[in-house]
């Protein structure tokens, strides 16, 4: 493709050899390798971790070295845009120098082509004689060449009384090579408009700042940092609490954020997740209404992942969920105090509260509103058919001392059977990202561990009033007691099992890390739908752009021009003289063999006696 | 007497000019082929017309001109294609009657999708040792009996992939999805398809030298899909994620595996031209020099498989962004899989620019063909392997 350079130029001034080597193949090669290389850097490191991450990896002198090369960020450093900026120059030089010669090409009549070539100078090539006369044999030959699909022209050469026919194929295949140059082109200047170039010329010029503060709310943050609704392109992020809406989205930039206030309000109405029966999540789906300022609904529907919702021109898609501060209604036991009342308490996920009478706080961690485990996991033998079961509901906490012990708690809410005994279920683990420890406490005929609780300050009771007596006796007569107070109803063998699990529990108690058991007794269940929101009008100009780049290649890969040429020339010893001469853009094996199809079919039809002569 | 003489040329040139005409070159077969396929698309078009959408559309379109196209380029492929069809819709249909691989043998020894990929590792590896044999034998018998295990192969993979899609429905409904969502499932396809396309230049270059390069590969995947099945159990039938859940991962990902494979190809042709040219500048006594085709052909045929590759994964890449735009938000999140397919791009789209450029051909490009495998392997499993990022369902 530049092989025509410089032609006929004898003063190489200074542009022109600057044009030469930005439109090199050369060049083209090495900058497609060499960018091909330097991505592969931000594979190899995750990019754009918060800098801690970087200094543990790499210590504090290649940190800094790494840092001053950004590598952490890569794909946006200025060497990184410059490889890709440099080739973009390079394709657009290349484009604009080949293109009018092209194209002139292209609709250059075939008879120009004529005059220009000589068949016996062509990739391949034969001569034949024939013995039939000159116009009868051109008739044959414009034949051939018209049934496969040649389009040939015959030209008559008064002067050396000779008659040329030029078939063509595949003449606009040149066009492929400008289809998928400006395809790259127009490619990388969608995807930077689309990379919201206005707003960084802002926060270059510094009339845009983004915000550093995470703590504040929306009303606190500095006028710097806002976008206007009428921004021509943007991508943030917005997290909504069921039955509320926002009329803004976050961008990350750096180690701060920018707020994007959008052209209307998102109320997110619902938001659900659909499982498989295995547990595995089978589908997002928030239930949106979209409405202006005035309250007016415009649009309804929902946002499921892979399925965005579009409103003139911009994107909502379901992005990620969390809990949206769930109301948990809880009971607490003492341990100290078992016998005592359990304590009702009330609070959303995400709160810390007090835990009144000791030293604690609880901090609500999450909820989760379904827990989808094996069967396997629970019952040793699950009932045929059933794989999975689902535990129901669930919370964790993490319980903390003034003192600085604690641990995180995973509390179900419904007890679960085993075996025949319903429990109440509860995980502990004293270090971040054990595993949990399971604890199992027998629940009684009305579902909830006060039995439990009752028996145990019994038995407290009782250690203390009857030292040194036989300890197996006191323990079966304190349950026996205990449970014709408060459990009567119970069957003997209810109570056989229920006294086994609760000798069990207690001796697990005894490594439990908190004075307190809570217990989960309601909630009001609360999502909150993590959504993006994009709006980016060069979307279009890039389909179009992928559309063309794909056209441009097929075009240049399987439309070679190929191009025959046959001059005939009355033999003066009779017949006609025939040289045949071909070439193909591409292919040249391939074409090479069907020339020599060509070649037979020549000699067939024009009743030539030769043998083939290839040059 | 003038004008009859006049007329009879006139007949004499049409005829010359008809029987050059490429509908002239056409079989009975092809007209079948066609015609049956024109109908096979009707009845689609008929039955599906309320649940199809206009991209659905497109793609009926896009399968029809290729199937059409492919098979008269290629005539062997019309029998194959037609083979798949029957055989998994037989096993369609013996689910269907509520046959399973418990109480139905045909089921569990052969339709049945594990027992169809299980057949095509067993034929492909078969295959592979049948072309090393021919290769240092030469003996044509031999050569027969691999091409015809290869095709056993390939036959037996489609068939099971096909009866596998319906299988991921069985029991439970909304599980149900192509099969090229784990790593199991894409090896599969890989396998497969390397394959079909290596037979496809076997037949075109007229010699079978170079299944002794490119098969081997071919049962390296296959034994690594035996280590996925008996040791991690990924053949198991698993439901997906909500990500997955596309439309376009049914075009997405079976078309990078397409031109993972032609790449593979390529880069073996490659890895054979320079044995091949060292061979015949030693003097060519050896066997590489007696078996290989020549190095213009292989050369030829290397270009072929990129370019072919190059079209195929530039499609699939775009298919790629516009999935991602659906399912993420944005085209492109330099996401590694996306950065690897982008530098396996750059890669080819520098080897083809550099092969049009007149002083690089041969010896390099063979070089580079065949160091562009490693490029291609880490895309496919290297990413999934050892890094992590949003593709990461192929994971282990």
């Amino acid at each position: 493709m530049a092989k025509q350079i410089s032609v006929g130029v004898v003063n190489h001034s200074r542009a022109r050899l600057a044009v030469n080597f930005l439109g090199s193949m050369r060049l083209a090669v090495n900058l497609l390798v060499l960018l091909a290389i330097a991505s592969i850097i931000g594979t190899v490191l995750n990019q754009q971790q918060p800098y801690q991450n970087y200094i543990l990896k790499f210590g504090p002198f290649w940190f800094d070295v790494f840092r001053d090369l950004g590598l952490y960020n890569v794909y946006r450093t200025n060497w990184y845009l410059a490889i890709v900026g440099f080739l973009v120059l390079s394709t657009t030089t290349c484009l604009i120098r080949n293109t009018p010669r092209m194209l002139r090409e292209m609709r250059e009549p075939d008879t120009a082509i004529a005059s220009a070539y000589e068949p016996q100078r062509m990739a391949n090539s034969i001569t034949l004689h024939s013995p039939l006369s000159m116009d009868h044999a051109t008739q044959m030959v414009t034949a051939i060449l018209r049934g496969r699909g040649y389009r040939p022209k015959t030209h008559e050469s008064a002067a050396d009384h000779c008659m040329t026919v030029v078939g063509r194929k595949g003449r606009y295949n040149r066009l492929g090579y400008i289809l998928t140059h400006a395809a790259i082109i127009v490619f990388c200047a969608a995807a930077l408009y689309n990379a919201d170039i206005p707003v960084k010329l802002a926060m270059l010029v510094g009339s845009v700042r983004p915000e550093n503060n995470f703590h504040i709310p929306l009303s606190g943050v500095s006028k710097a940092a806002w976008l206007p609704d009428n921004n021509p392109a943007y991508r943030g992020t917005v997290t909504v609490p069921e039955g509320q809406s926002t009329h803004v989205v976050y961008e990350l930039v750096g180690d701060g954020y920018l707020v994007q206030k959008l052209p209307f309000h998102i109320l997110v109405k619902r938001f659900h997740v659909a499982y498989y029966s295995t547990g595995m999540p089978k589908d997002f789906i928030s239930n949106i209404v979209i409405y202006n300022n005035e309250g007016k609904v415009l649009k309804e529907g929902n946002v499921r992942v892979n399925h965005p919702l579009t409103y003139k021109g911009v994107q909502i898609f379901q992005a990620s969920f969390v809990d949206g501060g769930s109301l948990l209604k809880m009971k607490r036991y003492m341990l100290n105090n078992p016998g005592a009342d359990a304590i009702r308490q009330k609070a959303r996920v995400g709160q810390s509260v007090d835990v009144s009478g000791t030293s604690y706080k609880l901090k609500l961690k999450n909820f989760s509103l379904d827990n989808v485990v094996p069967a396997r996991a629970i019952e040793a033998k699950p009932v045929k058919g059933l794989k999975h079961v689902n535990l129901g509901p669930s919370f964790t906490y993490i319980a903390q001392s003034k003192s600085g012990s604690g641990a995180e708690f995973k509390t179900y809410m419904q007890p679960i059977a085993r075996n025949g005994q319903s429990y109440f279920v509860q995980g502990v683990r004293t270090a971040f990202g054990a595993p949990y420890q399971y604890l199992f406490i027998p629940t009684g005929p009305n579902g909830n561990i006060g039995l439990f609780m009752k028996y145990l300050s019994a038995l407290q009771d009782q250690v203390t009033a009857s030292d040194g007596k036989n300890t197996r006796d006191y323990v079966l007569d304190t349950f026996k007691r205990v449970v014709a107070d408060y459990a009567p109803s119970m069957t003997a063998r209810a109570e056989a099992l229920y006294f086994q699990s609760a000798i069990s529990a207690i001796l697990q108690l005894r490594a439990y890390p908190a004075p307190f058991i809570v217990t989960l007794t309601g909630f009001d269940h609360r999502w909150a739908a993590g959504l993006e929101v994009t709006k980016w009008p060069a979307t279009i100009v890039i389909y179009w752009g992928c559309a063309v780049l794909v056209l441009g290649i097929f075009i240049l890969f399987y439309l070679p021009q190929r191009r025959i040429l046959v001059r005939l020339r009355t033999l003066s010893s009779g017949g006609t003289e025939v040289i045949i001469g071909g070439t193909s853009s591409r292919n040249p094996y391939e074409f090479t063999k069907e020339f020599e199809g060509f070649a037979v079919r020549f000699k067939n039809v024009l009743r030539s006696q030769d043998g083939k002569k290839e040059n | 007497m003038m004008a009859s003489s006049h007329a009879n040329e006139l007949l004499a040139l049409t005829k010359i000019e008809a029987e050059g005409r490429w509908t002239n070159r056409l079989s009975k077969l092809d007209w079948l082929w066609f015609a049956g396929l024109s109908i096979s698309v009707g009845i689609l078009v008929d039955v599906f017309n309320s649940q199809f959408w206009f991209w659905q559309y497109v793609v009926l379109a896009v399968w029809y001109v290729t199937l059409i196209a492919v098979g008269i380029h290629w005539r062997p492929m019309q029998g194959a294609f037609l083979t798949v069809v029957t055989a998994a819709l037989l096993g369609v249909w013996l689910y269907s009657i509520g046959q399973t691989p418990a109480n139905d043998i045909v089921l569990r020894y052969v339709l049945q999708g594990y027992a169809g990929v299980m057949w095509m590792v067993g034929f492909l590896l078969a295959a592979t040792i049948a072309y090393l044999i021919y290769f240092f034998t030469l003996l044509e018998k031999v050569g027969r009996l691999a091409t015809g295990l290869t095709w056993a192969g390939v036959l037996m993979g489609f068939i099971g992939l096909g009866v596998r899609w319906r299988e991921t429905y069985i029991g439970h409904p909304s599980w149900g999805h192509v099969p090229v969502t784990n790593l199991w499932e894409v090896m599969v396809v890989f396998c497969a398809c390397t394959s079909l396309f290596y037979l496809y230049y076997e037949s075109r270059i007229k010699s079978r030298a170079l299944g002794a390069f490119v098969m081997p590969l071919v049962a390296a995947s296959a034994i690594f899909l035996l280590w996925l099945t008996f040791v991690q159990h990924m053949d198991r039938i698993a439901p997906i994620i909500p990500a997955l859940q596309s439309f376009w991962m049914k075009l997405h990902v079976p078309m990078m595996f397409v031109a993972y494979a032609n790449f593979t190809i390529a880069s073996f042709v490659g890895l054979a031209y320079i044995l091949g040219d060292r061979s015949r500048k030693r003097g060519g006594g050896g066997i590489l020099a007696r078996a290989l085709p020549s190095g213009e052909l292989m050369d030829d045929m290397m270009a072929k498989a990129i370019a072919l590759g190059f079209l195929l994964f530039t499609i699939a890449t775009i298919l790629g962004a516009v999935w991602a735009a659906k399912a993420w938000g944005g085209f492109w999140s330099w996401d590694p899989k996306e950065t690897w397919a982008l530098i396996v791009w750059l890669n080819y789209a520098g080897f083809l620019h550099a092969r049009t450029s007149k002083g690089l051909r041969g010896k390099q490009m063979a070089w580079w063909s065949f160091m562009s495998l490693w490029v291609v392997t880490f895309c496919f499993l290297g990413v999934n392997l050892f890094l992590s990022g949003l593709h990461s369902y192929g994971k282990l």
